[in-house]
């Protein structure tokens, strides 16, 4: 497979690098194309749970850009009911073929534990988020002890 | 004052005018001349000028009493033919001839510009207003001394020259000299052809004439314009063999400007008699003319006529344009490609307003006919605009040289070597264009033209022009050849809108029709069987498998029956095909075949175009039929929802697909190569990690690898071999991977569309509209179809502001704005209500612009306290968005 090469060393790259924010990357053997991982947020309210996410690279990678999707629900402003997410850094129109996947990781992580309410894909979240932060807050971390992973031990 | 004013009354009088004055001269000049020596004839020629121009331009002394001098203004005025004549007729007298200006001298460099006798004058340029009578006696001695003098001095014009003129001109208030100047030069060929030469120069540096315009070349077109270096060095090579320098185009706008800074009233009518001189000149040196390489100064006259401001308004439009273009029309073929390459590469940015000449001549050709209403007024036979036509053919292609040029190797004559054993009809050869083979340049080579194709409709002669009467003149061309000089603007078809073209093509079809249902009838009384029109019946639920026999049967026993008028029977139904029926017809045969669950066609959700399925596995004939269906569709008008990416068309005019045609076919693979392109680091192998294999998908969701080249997982991608990479992977995803299905589908095509003139008159982008209709952009249809979000609802008042400013918009800022929020501007195959827009309220009334999701289609609006703030920032937002950011 064309990306497999690439992929092969990003994976090695990350695994290597130590995140913390997002960690135990599983990819099937046969299917480089799926991985799945843990992100760790380090901000309230998300910083009470891990959330399970799934990144799908096409066959075309690295000339298409990769896909997000969650698998935890989460209560965030820029994440819908469904798990998907709108990250600049892979949209179709910003997607540079040299972006790697850590980077991506990174913005996604940067994401999470800072909403961009100016953006929302949820516009109730937003608003709440915006108008009463406190509200927000706890409807949140509520949400997020309620659904999200166990965070890692360490 | 002079004779202009009469030109310009009648153009039938400047029509004539210019082979008559000038064979007139030359007539005379024999019987005068018994002894046939061409240096006396010459000297005589010279002399009789100069009684013309006295008589129509006069000498510029206001107080001349020479009566055969135009400029004491008791002389009526005379018309060009009359001039002639009378200047003959002075010349045997031996009349009086007015004070000698050597002030047509371009001083500059010693280049003595008359035929009086040099010495004298440096002097009397200086003092250019004595008088007649201390001048009449060296009248004749000048005209003795020309008698036994050799061939006239070889004069011209330079920038600075011109300045020196007019500096004198206006210190002396008196402006004959440069009256004269202008009449000398630019009534002259040869002088006009030597005038602003370049200074020495190596070839490659003409090219950077146009800084500016080299500049604006980008990385990748410079790529591939070095592609063509081989051509451009051949015909720069071809320049370089003429003894005469090229002209130097800035430097002759700048003079231009100078001289245009006098009033006009000045110099107008002295420019526009020698242009009409000049034109007379051209049109009875260029048949003599027949040697290869003895034509650059007909090159650079055109180049410096055409560089002359304001030639679109006034006297230099109504008579000086007309005749220059008159004469033009006899370039022959490889002047027309000289003067193309010329206005490509040194001349290019004049390209435009030259158009706008050209143009506005027709137009004001058209209207003065309309205005007059002249009874059985033809187009076709109005000489002007056909040859205003003809010189912008050659500009159409100069324009084409100036834009950006592929390869012509991307061009594929035959596809016979196709996988089945079926025969393709070998294409009905059309006289290929002599203009375009002469350049060696295609229209399909042209990526991006220098300025756009459809600045060179022209829409009142489209509108004017009675298109039976055109075809019949391209068939009377075409068919017998016994009549070739009758014009047909088919020929010319960049000039006509597509509404236009597509007049052209209907009378081939119908004609083509009539034909097949005659020859049926005719079989009919010989007994054989006959059926008039193509006939499918077809059953409703079984539709593409009916229709795919049915029209294989035709296309085995008699695929001439597909030219036919079709007429469709659904099964067990009544209804009569009077057209309604066969556009259903269309309509479910797409809906079927484009159906994803079909397999044949995948849509790529980039670009939301359709393209074939590389790992299909329908038979070629159902491709076929998808052929045959596009073609009939055109031939029988009928407009079908289909939306292929442009490559497609290109691809069925016979050009190969290649990098740039993935811009269309999907923008974000298109960039990411392009970004890899316009890497220059050196860890361009670390960063990357590609290979020459590459990977696609198929419908069902695995993944199948492909090698660029034998062993490609072996072979990395480097900063050396990219561009090979990208041309190889552009021409698997184009061309190799669907080879099979689309040469299935181009032989149904071509069963249709074989013989008519469907690519003579249609480029690419143009066959698109033909088959798919402009782009529909309802946005009723999309306001209905809109969910809101945030609070939002259709009975909001900012959603219902919203709309009315959308509906409002202009058609470029709604395309723009369908960009802005789904991130393509094109339609999706059944409408913009497809597209699942979500408008969403993203916060109270705010100062922020609008945003938008592309990923899902949401226009995220802040409720705005009123309408106009919500225009103003819509607008704004729309206009300035490039890009993606969170702000």
């Amino acid at each position: 497979m064309a990306a497999t090469r690439r992929l092969q060393k990003e994976l090695g790259d990350i695994r290597n690098s130590g995140l913390k924010s997002f960690r135990d990357i599983q990819v099937d053997e046969t299917n480089i194309l799926t991985w799945q991982g843990l992100i760790v947020p380090d901000n309230p309210p998300y910083n009470k749970g891990a959330f399970k996410i799934e990144i799908n690279f096409p066959a075309e990678y690295p000339f298409k850009p990769p896909k997000i999707n969650f698998k935890t629900k989460i209560y965030h402003p820029n994440i819908d009911e469904k798990g998907q997410v709108c990250l600049p850094i892979i949209s179709a129109e910003n997607w540079k073929p040299a972006t790697k996947t850590e980077q991506v990781i990174q913005a996604l992580v940067a994401l999470v534990n800072e909403p961009e309410p100016e953006h929302p894909l949820r516009g109730d979240l937003a608003e709440e988020y915006l108008k009463d932060k406190k509200k927000f807050a706890k409807n949140a971390e509520d949400y997020t002890k309620k659904h999200s992973e166990k965070r890692p031990a360490d | 004052m002079n004779s202009s004013d009469s030109i310009t009354d009648s153009d039938e009088a400047s029509r004539t005018d210019p082979e008559a004055s000038s064979s007139a001269f030359d007539n005379e000049t024999k019987s005068t001349d018994n002894k046939d020596e061409v240096m006396k004839r010459a000297a005589a020629k010279k002399l009789i000028e100069r009684y013309f121009y006295q008589l129509t331009d006069g000498c510029g002394n206001p107080q001349c009493d020479n009566k055969y001098c135009a400029s004491n203004g008791e002389m009526s005025p005379l018309t060009p033919d009359e001039a002639a004549a009378k200047a003959i007729q002075l010349f045997s007298q031996e009349a009086r001839l007015c004070e000698i200006h050597p002030n047509k001298i371009a001083r500059k460099q010693g280049n003595i510009i008359n035929n009086t006798n040099g010495s004298s004058n440096e002097v009397t340029c200086k003092t250019s207003q004595t008088t007649n009578e201390s001048e009449s006696q060296s009248n004749y001695s000048s005209k003795d001394s020309l008698k036994c003098n050799s061939a006239p001095v070889p004069t011209f014009l330079t920038e600075q020259a011109l300045y020196d003129i007019i500096d004198e001109c206006e210190a002396n208030n008196s402006y004959s000299p440069l009256i004269r100047t202008l009449g000398e030069i630019f009534s002259s060929i040869e002088n006009l052809s030597k005038s602003f030469p370049q200074e020495a120069k190596s070839p490659s540096q003409a090219y950077s004439l146009d800084d500016a315009d080299i500049k604006a070349l980008k990385k990748e077109e410079v790529r591939t314009l070095e592609g063509e270096k081989d051509k451009d060095e051949d015909s720069s090579a071809d320049s370089i063999k003429s003894s005469l320098p090229l002209v130097d185009v800035p430097s002759v706008r700048r003079a231009f400007t100078a001289l245009f800074k006098l009033k006009k009233s000045i110099f107008e009518n002295a420019l526009v008699n020698a242009l009409v001189t000049l034109a007379g000149n051209l049109q009875m040196e260029l048949p003599t003319r027949k040697e290869r390489g003895v034509n650059d100064d007909i090159v650079n006259v055109l180049l410096i006529v055409f560089e002359i401001p304001g030639l679109c308004s006034g006297d230099l439009l109504e008579t000086a344009l007309p005749a220059i273009c008159r004469a033009a029309q006899g370039l022959p073929i490889e002047v027309q490609a000289n003067l193309a390459r010329q206005w490509s590469e040194v001349a290019r940015s004049s390209i435009r307003i030259i158009l706008m000449n050209l143009q506005q001549l027709i137009t004001y050709c058209i209207l003065r006919a309309m205005m007059t209403l002249m009874p059985d007024f033809c187009l076709q036979d109005e000489n002007v605009i056909t040859s205003a036509t003809k010189l912008m053919k050659i500009l159409y292609y100069a324009n084409l040289l100036a834009g950006v040029l592929e390869s012509p190797e991307l061009r594929c004559h035959t596809l016979s070597d196709s996988t089945d054993g079926l025969l393709i009809k070998p294409k009905n050869s059309l006289p290929s264009d002599l203009l375009a083979d002469e350049l060696g340049v295609h229209v399909l080579d042209c990526r991006t033209p220098y300025i756009p194709f459809s600045e060179f409709y022209h829409e009142p002669l489209s509108e004017a022009v009675e298109m039976d009467r055109d075809f019949a003149n391209y068939k009377s061309e075409t068919g017998i050849r016994m009549n070739p000089c009758k014009f047909s603007f088919m020929h010319y078809p960049f000039i006509l809108t597509p509404a236009t073209k597509t007049m052209g093509l209907y009378f081939d079809n119908r004609i083509r029709m009539y034909s097949e249902r005659r020859i049926s009838f005719l079989q009919a009384v010989t007994g054989l069987p006959s059926q008039p029109f193509l006939k499918l019946k077809v059953r409703r639920d079984h539709i593409i498998d009916d229709a795919l026999v049915e029209l294989e049967m035709i296309s085995m026993d008699n695929p001439s029956d597909l030219k036919k008028q079709l007429v469709v029977e659904f099964e067990g139904e009544q209804g009569i095909d009077e057209g309604g029926v066969s556009k259903e017809f269309f309509q479910l045969v797409i809906e079927e075949i484009f159906n994803p669950d079909y397999a044949m066609f995948v849509i790529q959700p980039e670009s939301q175009t359709t393209w074939f399925n590389p790992t299909s596995f329908e038979s070629d004939a159902q491709f076929k039929l998808i052929g045959v269906v596009l073609g009939l569709a055109i031939y029988n008008n009928v407009i079908l929802a289909v939306n292929f990416p442009m490559v497609l068309y290109r691809k069925l005019m016979g050009r190969r697909g290649s990098f740039e045609d993935l811009q269309d076919w999907n923008p974000v693979l298109y960039n990411s190569l392009k970004q890899l392109l316009d890497y220059e680091e050196p860890n361009f192998e670390d960063v990357f990690m590609l290979t020459f294999r590459i990977s696609y998908q198929d419908v069902f969701g695995s993944t199948i690898s492909y090698d660029l080249k034998h062993d490609g997982d072996k072979i990395l991608v480097t900063q050396e071999n990219k561009y090979e990479f990208v041309d190889m992977y552009a021409d698997f995803l184009l061309n190799k991977s669907v080879e099979k299905q689309f040469s299935a589908f181009y032989r149904g095509f071509q069963m249709v569309v074989d013989e008519s003139p469907l690519e003579l008159l249609f480029r690419p982008e143009e066959i698109e509209l033909l088959i798919c209709g402009s782009k529909n952009f309802d946005f009723d249809e999309l306001e209905l179809s809109t969910e809101y979000d945030g609070g939002y609802s259709n009975e909001t008042q900012i959603i219902k502001d919203f709309w009315s400013v959308v509906h409002a918009l202009s058609m470029e800022d709604k395309r723009k704005l369908l960009q802005f929020t789904t991130g393509s501007d094109r339609v999706p195959v059944g409408g913009l209500s497809k597209l699942k827009l979500v408008v969403a309220k993203n916060g109270p009334d705010s100062d922020r612009l609008p945003t938008a999701h592309t990923c899902f289609n949401v226009l995220l609006l802040p409720e705005y306290s009123s309408k106009e703030k919500l225009k103003d920032r819509l607008v704004k937002a729309i206009n300035y968005s490039k890009g993606f950011g969170m702000l």
